[in-house]
């Protein structure tokens, strides 16, 4: 009887045990829930369904339009149409006003534009009924377009709990009647500016890891040369240049080291550089076509086509040159490799009948087509690894495109009156 | 006892499997705008304003001036022609190569530009290595030849300046070539 008794209020031990356990396990999901919006890592993530009203002042549509477009490009939003709102810009936020029409969160802002521009911008919570981001931003007015990026920037980091990369550039190559030159513009094609640099021919423009400055090849009086860009001194020097071809390449971390290929001792072959003492280090020695290396992010490996086993193909290796594996089977022709900011895949141009882009993780499996339409080259990674930019002439005139990671939402942000191709997305 | 226990059991078992009860309860409203804030607590402070700024862009001035050291001489030669995605020299190139090689050694003061071109197909830094390789080959082999690598220069230019703009394979084998060009010295 006694031992019987034991037994039972163990058992009652176990159960009170469980219901804890459940309750643990409910009170913890309440947790997470509250502060992340959209689990963006989840495969089968819903959609936020967001409210963006026109901000009070001028510019104020305008303004919102644009935090609209940068949160919708990134497919992790729904944005509510604004004639479905019951609540005027100029009434206070209330979330009975916002629940019947099924919007969970909800952007308000108003302008005062005198002296400075001024942006105050709150972001609601509909379901907790609360505040969740109420900052104010200063600028001038010719800075809408990065200030409304800005904002963009905050929303998405307090509702998706990420870096947004909306104030991030895309520098490439266009031509006009003087030539090809080096442009940049926003990532969403805006505010295209035209950099002043020129040559007969100039090669798509790699950045520094910290996005002050641009290395590229340009052929200039008969030689292929490499040039670097500082932003901060607004300055170009030629860095490189011999009898042959020479083409970057990319910067490796700390700024002060590039790779490139080239052609100066005989066959195109990958070197590394140091800018301050003007060393280089030869990394292959192959009597085919080495070309186009991209470093990772950590700087421990390098991608880059070669020939050797007969047709253009992606390669990795460490960054001393050893430890050479090739990662690419599928197809006679795969050139133009780039690394995702986590290392965990290499985009890059392989020829199907025309040039489309795929993606491939480094150690040769998992490979994705993500277009079909048209010759697409050249393509780079976003900073937060979600997009890619590559060209495209599926258009009639080559222009520069975005897409998802996924190859969703594909869409020309150059206009069709200007030849650009080789596209970099900026680090920041 | 054990019944409680296994009640218990299965209720939580089942609870587990169903999920948490919702936590809100949406209630339809009417559609008429609800003007007095309701916003129950305020966990947000303003945060200090932020101040967006950017870095002014001049345009930077190229510095290198082309300055033409010779004459070019274009169509004194013949292109030869190479297959998709190769660097060797055709069979049928060697008798303009003869013809080439021959001038040089009579015209002993003329100097050559080998360019290498490639068809559109490729990607633009593959061809222009491409297109390095083709225009090295042609050298090697006017060097096979008895002209020395002294008078010979080549350059790349990958797709980037093609003969023929239509797509079709006639017009892509004619952009596949190495082309010559005689180079006089200025003022000569």
């Amino acid at each position: 009887m006694i031992e019987k008794l034991k037994a039972q209020s163990s058992k009652l031990k176990v159960s009170i045990f469980i219901l804890l356990l459940f309750t643990v396990h409910c009170s913890l999901f309440t947790v997470v829930e509250a502060k992340v919006y959209i689990d963006i890592n989840s495969p089968a993530f819903k959609k936020l369904p967001i409210a963006i009203q026109e901000f009070l002042g001028s510019h104020g549509k305008e303004i919102s339009d644009i935090i609209r477009d940068d949160l919708e490009f990134t497919g992790l939003f729904a944005h509510i149409d604004r004639d479905a709102y019951i609540e005027n810009p100029s009434q206070p936020f209330n979330p009975r006003n916002w629940i019947p029409i099924g919007a969970e969160a909800v952007v308000k802002g108003s302008i005062k534009d005198d002296k400075d521009f001024t942006v105050t911008v709150s972001l609601y919570d509909v379901l907790d009924g609360k505040e969740i981001l109420k900052k104010e931003y200063k600028t001038e007015r010719e800075l809408i377009r990065p200030l409304s990026h800005s904002i963009a920037n905050d929303i998405y980091n307090a509702l998706a709990g990420e870096t947004g990369i909306f104030r991030s550039r895309i520098a490439f190559v266009a031509e006009d009647k003087e030539g090809k030159g080096i442009y940049i513009m926003d990532w969403d094609g805006n505010r295209i500016t035209k950099m002043g640099l020129k040559g007969n021919l100039v090669l798509s423009p790699r950045w520094s890891r910290d996005g002050t400055k641009l290395i590229y090849s340009a052929e200039r009086n008969r030689q292929w040369g490499i040039y670097l860009l500082d932003f901060i001194n607004m300055t170009e020097r030629k860095v490189f240049s011999s009898k042959g071809t020479n083409m970057v390449g990319d910067f490796l971390p700390g700024g002060d080291d590039f790779i490139f290929s080239s052609s100066k001792d005989g066959t195109p072959n990958l070197y590394i550089m140091n800018l301050k003492n003007n060393k280089t280090i030869r990394l292959t020695s192959s009597y085919g076509i080495e070309v186009s290396p991209a470093v990772s992010t950590d700087g421990k490996y390098i991608a880059f086509v070669s020939d050797r086993g007969g047709s253009p193909q992606v390669y990795v290796m460490r960054r001393d040159g050893s430890d050479v594996r090739r990662i690419t089977f599928e197809g006679s022709y795969n050139t133009s490799p780039s690394w995702s900011p986590k290392g965990d895949r290499i985009v890059f141009a392989g020829r199907r009948g025309t040039n489309q882009i795929f993606t491939v993780k480094p150690d040769g499996t998992g490979l994705t087509q993500l277009t079909t339409h048209g010759n697409n080259e050249d393509p780079s990674f976003s900073p937060d690894g979600r997009y890619i930019t590559f060209s495209s002439d599926r258009d009639g005139v080559k222009g520069i495109y975005i897409m998802r990671v996924n190859g969703e939402s594909q869409k020309r942000i150059t206009p069709k009156n200007l030849r650009a191709f080789g596209p970099r997305w900026s680090p920041n | 006892m054990k019944k409680v226990f296994v009640l218990v059991l299965i209720l939580a078992f089942g609870l587990l499997i169903i999920g948490c009860p919702p936590r809100k309860i949406v209630q339809p409203e009417p559609p008429a705008p609800v003007v007095t804030p309701e916003v129950k607590e305020k966990v947000v402070e303003v945060k200090p304003e932020e101040k967006i700024t950017e870095p002014k862009v001049a345009k930077v001035e190229t510095k290198e001036v082309e300055t033409p050291k010779y004459i070019e001489e274009r169509g004194v030669f013949e292109d030869i022609h190479f297959d998709f995605d190769k660097y060797d020299i055709q069979p049928d190139a060697k008798p303009a190569l003869q013809t080439t090689a021959s001038w040089l050694l009579k015209n002993t003061s003329a100097k050559i530009l080998i360019e290498g071109h490639c068809d559109e197909r490729g990607t633009n830094e593959y061809n222009l290595a491409l297109g390095d390789r083709r225009a090295k080959a042609t050298r090697d082999y006017l060097t096979a030849l008895g002209v020395t690598s002294g008078r010979t220069e080549i350059i790349s230019y990958g797709e980037e300046r093609p003969l023929c703009k239509e797509q079709t394979e006639d017009c892509w084998a004619k952009n596949r070539r190495a082309h010559f060009v005689v180079l006089r010295e200025s003022g000569k």
